[in-house]
């Protein structure tokens, strides 16, 4: 059965580059699989969670952001951080979650910024309640 | 015995000398080895972004984004200069501070509003012993720089930049080329000016590539994320030039402790036969003196 290779990059090293058989990522608004002969694409990525499946077996990355890359079978993903779910610290996260649900918005930016902390502090909570 | 006992009293605090350079050294390769590998992590990124960008331009799409475009008036600049913690590495500090500090004199001329960043003590040092205002001061980068840290600069000079209160930075830095290579730079990071990868094969507008959301939404985030990669860039490539240094710095200390160690000794041994031959005239002569 033909494989896809993942590779996942962060700017401070390559975290995974693996041979599997389906990758689901986060896209910016919802989720797609991938499965090997896609189509070429480029993506760009949300806050969620990243599933490789080997034989029936699946493993769960969280991933902040970025962009996928699919081409001739290979799925690159450049994301700014990439960690295995079960490293989430769920206290942490949800920490960051009050801290950004107390932020003033009083401008359109400010407002951006705290959105963009809340989906990332609610996706790591959420990829982590899965995981377990 | 004053003299020699003197001498080898030197020497033994050479050879202490000698011990401190050689381990300094040792820490300073294991560290340049750690710090060179997640510089090579970090080009495997720039590598893909650049690709990205390729097949972006490619696909026909007009490569244009605020970041990328300078501003008709320079008004507001910030001048970024990375500097280490801590000295003992040779040239380093000192060349960095005086391309830093010339560039901030050249910038002074030009533009109304100038603020200087720091990043390290040794330079913080230097900026204020020679009275130059600085606005920021950074000493939490040690030799592993992470890019969440480097993040959190990179969102502040682009949230200055699209609100308008910064029109340039630009940042100082040791940049490396290869063990032997090290050059100190200067470099212009806001605006962007062009992306690399984005001259590559304009002609060709087929791409086989679907986009989603759209190419121009992909942009958007393209920009800013090779902006903060290339400022992780320079701090990477100032920590591994900084090892670098100070490894080549120890080196030629242990070297030349070395040597002094090997004079000294002669000295040492000479003195002592000078004074053992003294001793023996004293007692042939006393002998000759009692023969009488």
């Amino acid at each position: 059965m033909a494989q896809l290779q993942c590779i996942v990059v962060t700017p401070e090293s390559t975290v995974l580059d693996e041979q599997v058989e389906f990758v689901a990522l986060p896209l910016y608004d919802g989720e797609i699989g991938v499965a090997p002969g896609h189509s070429p694409m480029i993506g760009r990525l949300g806050y969620g969670e990243l599933r490789l499946v080997t034989s029936g077996q699946s493993k769960h990355y969280y991933i902040d952001g970025g962009f996928v890359q699919v081409a001739a079978n290979v799925v690159s993903v450049l994301t700014k951080r990439a960690m295995p779910a079960a490293a989430i610290d769920t206290q942490v996260a949800a920490e960051h979650l009050t801290e950004a649900r107390g932020r003033r918005a009083n401008s359109e930016e400010l407002l951006a910024a705290r959105d963009r902390l809340e989906r990332q502090a609610r996706a790591q909570l959420r990829v982590a309640q899965r995981a377990r | 015995m004053a003299k020699a006992r003197a001498l080898d009293k030197r020497r033994k605090s050479i050879r202490n000398i000698r011990k401190i350079t050689r381990t300094m050294e040792l820490i300073a390769t294991a560290r340049f080895k750690k710090a060179m590998d997640r510089a090579h992590a970090a080009t495997a990124y720039t590598k893909r972004i650049t690709r990205l960008v390729a097949d972006l331009a490619n696909s026909g799409l007009e490569v244009k984004h605020p970041l990328l475009e300078g501003r008709e008036q320079t008004q507001r600049a910030v001048l970024l200069v990375l500097s280490a913690n801590r000295g003992l590495c040779g040239g380093y500090n000192s060349n960095v501070q005086r391309a830093g500090f010339t560039r901030f004199a050249e910038l002074q001329a030009q533009v109304s509003e100038l603020s200087m960043e720091i990043s390290g003590k040794r330079g913080l040092a230097a900026a204020k012993f020679r009275g130059l205002p600085i606005s920021e001061s950074f000493t939490h980068f040690e030799d592993k720089p992470s890019f969440q840290q480097v993040e959190v600069l990179a969102n502040r000079y682009l949230d200055g930049y699209t609100a308008g209160t910064l029109d340039r930075l630009d940042v100082a830095y040791m940049r490396f080329e290869n063990v032997s290579r090290q050059f100190v730079t200067v470099e212009t990071l806001l605006p962007l000016g062009a992306l690399e990868g984005v001259e590559t094969q304009q002609g060709a507008t087929q791409s086989q590539y679907e986009f989603l959301p759209s190419a121009g939404s992909i942009l958007e985030e393209v920009v800013p994320t090779s902006f903060k990669v290339k400022l992780f860039k320079c701090f990477l490539d100032a920590a591994v030039s900084e090892q670098v240094a100070r490894m080549v710095a120890m080196k030629a200390a242990t070297k030349s402790a070395g040597d002094r160690i090997r004079q000294l000794s002669m000295q040492y041994n000479r003195a002592r036969q000078s004074q053992i031959t003294g001793e023996i005239m004293e007692i042939i002569g006393g002998v000759e003196v009692l023969k009488k």
